[in-house]
C-alpha cells in the first residue's frame, strides 16, 4: 500500500468565483497558467504542481476567515520578485512583504478570504 | 557553426507558475499534531520529512488553546489513497472524531475526521470517472 497523497486542498469559500478569480490571476494554475476547471457551478480546481485548489462555494463560512493564521498555503516559485511584481499590480495585500531569509525569499500575502498565502523561492543568492 | 538554439518563450503564466508545496498549520501542540499525521499517513517515525504525495506538511506553535477551527470547513485536505480500508482503519486506531463516515459519493468513497486541532481531514478513494484534479496522483518523491 502506498502512502496517502495530498490530493487537493478544499477552501470554502462565500464566494467561489472571487476566490477563483483571484488565484487564477495571481498564481496562474494549471500546467501552462491555464487557470480553473469548474467542477459544479460553485465548485473550482486549480494545480499548483502535484496538488490540486479546489474552491467550494458554502453557505457554512463567513466572507472573511475568522482565523486566518490557523494553516497557510505556501507556493514556490521559480522567480519571486517577477511574482511579487505581478501581485502588486493586481493590488494584492501583503501580511509581510518579500524579505530575504535564511534559504530564500519569502513573503506572505492575504487572498481575498483573508487566508495567509506564502510566496517562496527557494535558493536565492542575495543580489 | 552551429546557430544557437531559439530561446524558448516564457509566457507571463509559466512565469508566474506557482506550485504548492506545503501547508502550515498552526498547532496547540506541533508534535503532537505531527505524531497523529505520521500515523494517520503510515509514515515511520524514521521518514525524515512529513509528507503527503509532493506537499510538506508544518506545524507551528498557535496562538489560541482552542479545541477546533471556528470554521472547520473553511480549509479542509483532502488525502486520496488507493485502500480507504486500510486508511480508516489507521484513523480509528487513533481514535479520530468522525464528522462523516465513509460514504460512497459520486467522487468516490469519501470520510472527514478531525485532526489533532480539529481541522477537517478527508480520505478519498476517489471513483475512476471523477475529473482528473480529484484523482489519485502517483507520489512524486
Amino acid at each position: 500500500m502506498t502512502t496517502p497523497t495530498l490530493g487537493s486542498i478544499l477552501l470554502g469559500t462565500a464566494d467561489p468565483d472571487r476566490l477563483r478569480d483571484w488565484y487564477a490571476a495571481a498564481l496562474a494554475p494549471g500546467d501552462a497558467g491555464e487557470g480553473f476547471t469548474e467542477v459544479t457551478p460553485t465548485m473550482f480546481a486549480g494545480t499548483f504542481g502535484d496538488t490540486s485548489l479546489l474552491i467550494d462555494g458554502r453557505s457554512d463560512v463567513a466572507g472573511t476567515n475568522p482565523e486566518p493564521g490557523r494553516v497557510v498555503l505556501n507556493f514556490h516559485v521559480d522567480d519571486a520578485r517577477a511574482v511579487v511584481e505581478h501581485l502588486e499590480s493586481l493590488g494584492v495585500t501583503w501580511l509581510v512583504e518579500l524579505e530575504e531569509r535564511e534559504g530564500g525569499l519569502f513573503g506572505t500575502l492575504v487572498d481575498p478570504d483573508g487566508n495567509y498565502v506564502q510566496i517562496i523561492q527557494l535558493g536565492q543568492a542575495p543580489p | 557553426m552551429v546557430a544557437d538554439p531559439p530561446v524558448p518563450e516564457v509566457t507571463a503564466g509559466v512565469r508566474r507558475r506557482a506550485r504548492l508545496l506545503a501547508i502550515t498549520l498552526e498547532s496547540r501542540a506541533p508534535d503532537r499534531a505531527a505524531a497523529w499525521y505520521r500515523q494517520a499517513l503510515g509514515l515511520s517515525e524514521a521518514d525524515p520529512l512529513l509528507t503527503s504525495g509532493g506537499v510538506e506538511l508544518r506545524f507551528t506553535l498557535g496562538t489560541t488553546d482552542a479545541p477546533n477551527a471556528a470554521e472547520p470547513a473553511r480549509i479542509v485536505l483532502n488525502l486520496h489513497v488507493d485502500d480507504i480500508r486500510a486508511a480508516e482503519a489507521r484513523l480509528v486506531a487513533l481514535e479520530s472524531v468522525w464528522v462523516r463516515e465513509l460514504e460512497r459519493t459520486r467522487w468516490g468513497i469519501i470520510g472527514t475526521v478531525l485532526d489533532f486541532d480539529g481541522n477537517y481531514v478527508q480520505i478519498v478513494e476517489p471513483a475512476p470517472d471523477s475529473p482528473p484534479c480529484l484523482q489519485r496522483k502517483e507520489e512524486s518523491r
